[in-house]
């Protein structure tokens, strides 16, 4: 009988698939006992430290003072969130001092920023009744916006003028952080602020986006015991492998990208464009589609490494990119291709209006979440993290130089409205209707909208169209 | 049913929906763990908003409320109490 059914093809097929499926790169050897056991002794913390530490060689040129933060809370384990803030301001004010234009001045920006932080949290948490106390995001976000009103309109003939904007600047760095502490505020486990500014740009890397979350999430995924841990580091130790054979792929990749087949990148592409000068519509298709796959590899490098240096550390963090390629609808790729800005968006714009408004009409409800986020959250972040436009061109003119991203925001909005929509119904069946299909559609729903996924203010979004219009030969 | 059973019920029909057909505890963090995303966070804020009448704008909201059966339990009890 197992061999007639062994000799099936469906089920050899079947066994093939599965096998390719169970096949890895960097074997799991998390979940080898042995090893599992090794990493708990004194010799296997200091192997697992030693490749660590090697591997970050090829990442980071702080990789010293960053594998020996992770040592001390590896052999110290019961005091980490304490280590993790004591390592985290050592990266914030001792690592790059030499790096500082001028490190006093800039040490002195990112205390009062981290005071501001600290005065937010403390109100929020002693007056609950108050108006910090009962809407601290609220409170946080429109005073950043204030503040950059502030900075766009102040006199730039006073000496003030520089310290303000680098004081804008600096705030907007920790603005995302210091919104995780604010929403930790009714936790009933809550950290103390102590151990909340561990979580403000970590040691193990961030960007304007907090990597992974806040104090809330570590609290949560923190290992619990040497078991854990050692399973958790070894995870770190696969992930920062997987960082660096992603960083060289991605390097060759782009060589041969556009070195041997000569493909031109999306800026040169759509500068063209711009210049009626455009390249032939297949050339544009490559170009968009290799910047498409780039932009997920280096996402993949650099996300991949904050996560496995906090792995090392001893939480279980999820990946930032896991597999979007995979993706079979617009939601689900959103959800996989910049995990901890999707979270970031849910937590600040998506629940918040989820749970407040149109209670009563499900669709209306999750269309208005949506929107909050991915659109409205979307341009706030962005409009915010990139300063240096408002500083140059004026409040103004930035506003309307980003409609395109604007733009942008109300296709990917729209775009995942429609998939958490179309979520409930039955999926297709078959492997080409449920599986090929799908995956391609996303790729290209992605690509095309990356079109308009412009931060620059340089061209009008017509200039976007035209450009879109050439890929089907609508333009010449 | 009791509300830990709807709830599992619930929670199972999740993840079969989403192809996960593995087992889990009713302990195992499946928001925070990764094995259910933010949409499906929404879908058990309706259940509970529907079935138990939680109004998560007066709870408060944390995805750590929903991230296990045993925590959607308790969240449960308590709004009850």
């Amino acid at each position: 009988m197992s061999a007639h059914v062994g000799a099936n093809p469906e089920v050899l097929a079947n066994r093939g698939l599965n096998g390719l499926a169970n096949f890895r790169i960097i074997p799991r050897i998390e979940t080898y006992p042995r090893i599992v056991e090794f990493v708990q002794k004194f010799a296997g913390k200091v192997l697992i430290l030693a490749l660590f530490g090697a591997g970050l060689h090829f990442a980071t040129e702080d990789w010293i003072p960053l594998t020996l933060c992770l040592a001390l809370i590896t052999f110290w384990p019961s005091r980490r969130r304490l280590l993790v803030t004591v390592a985290t301001q050592l990266f914030t004010f001792v690592v790059p001092w030499t790096k500082f234009p001028h490190p006093l001045y800039t040490s002195t920006l990112i205390l009062f920023v981290i005071v501001t932080g600290a005065l937010l949290f403390w109100s929020a948490v002693e007056w609950p009744r108050s108006l910090v106390g009962r809407h601290p995001i609220v409170f946080l976000l429109a005073g950043y916006a204030l503040l950059v009103v502030i900075a766009a309109y102040f006199p730039n003939t006073t000496p003030w003028y520089l310290t303000v904007w680098d004081f804008t600047y600096t705030f907007g760095i920790y603005l995302w952080f210091i919104g995780y502490s604010l929403l930790d505020r009714r936790s009933a486990d809550r950290d103390d602020f102590s151990l909340q500014l561990g979580t403000y740009r970590p040691f193990w890397g961030s960007t304007a986006t907090p990597f992974p979350k806040g104090a809330s999430y570590l609290r949560r995924i923190e290992a619990k015991d040497a078991h854990q841990l050692a399973v958790v580091q070894l995870k770190g130790l696969k992930l920062l492998a997987w960082s660096l054979l992603i960083s060289v792929f991605s390097k060759y990749f782009g060589l041969f990208l556009h070195n041997y087949l000569a493909i031109p990148t999306f800026n040169q592409t759509l500068y063209h464009s711009v210049m009626r000068a455009p390249y032939p519509w297949y050339v544009c298709w490559a170009s968009l589609a290799s910047a498409f796959l780039e932009d997920i590899l280096s996402m993949c490098v650099w996300g991949h490494r904050f996560i496995a240096c906090c792995r090392m550390t001893g939480f279980n963090a999820l990946r930032n990119t896991y597999r979007p390629l995979s993706s079979r609808s617009i939601s689900e790729f959103w959800n996989r291709y910049y995990f901890y800005f999707k979270e970031l968006l849910a937590e600040f714009f998506f629940y918040p209006t989820f749970l407040r408004f149109f209670k009563n009409h499900r669709k209306l409800r999750l269309v208005t979440a949506t929107f909050a986020a991915a659109f409205f959250g979307n341009i706030f972040y962005h409009f915010c993290r990139d300063l240096n436009f408002i500083a140059t061109l004026g409040l103004w003119k930035a506003i309307t130089g980003f409609h395109v991203y604007a733009f942008y925001c109300f296709l990917l909005a729209t775009g995942i409205s429609i998939s958490q929509l179309r979520a409930s119904r039955p999926k297709p069946s078959g492997f080409l209707r449920a599986r090929v299909a799908p995956v391609i559609c996303v790729a290209l729903f992605y690509m095309l909208i990356n079109i308009f996924a412009y931060l620059g203010r340089d061209y009008p979004i017509s200039e976007h169209f035209r450009y879109f219009f050439h890929l089907f030969e609508f333009t010449s | 049913m009791e509300p830990k059973a709807e709830v599992r019920q619930f929670v199972q029909e999740l993840l079969t929906r989403k192809g996960d057909r593995q087992p889990f505890s009713d302990s195992d963090s499946l928001l925070l763990g990764g094995r259910l995303e933010s949409v499906d966070a929404v879908d058990i804020v309706v259940f509970l908003e529907e079935k138990f009448h939680i109004d998560f704008a007066e709870v408060g909201f944390d995805q750590a409320l929903i991230d296990s059966v045993d925590a959607i339990d308790s969240l449960i009890q308590t709004v009850k109490k």
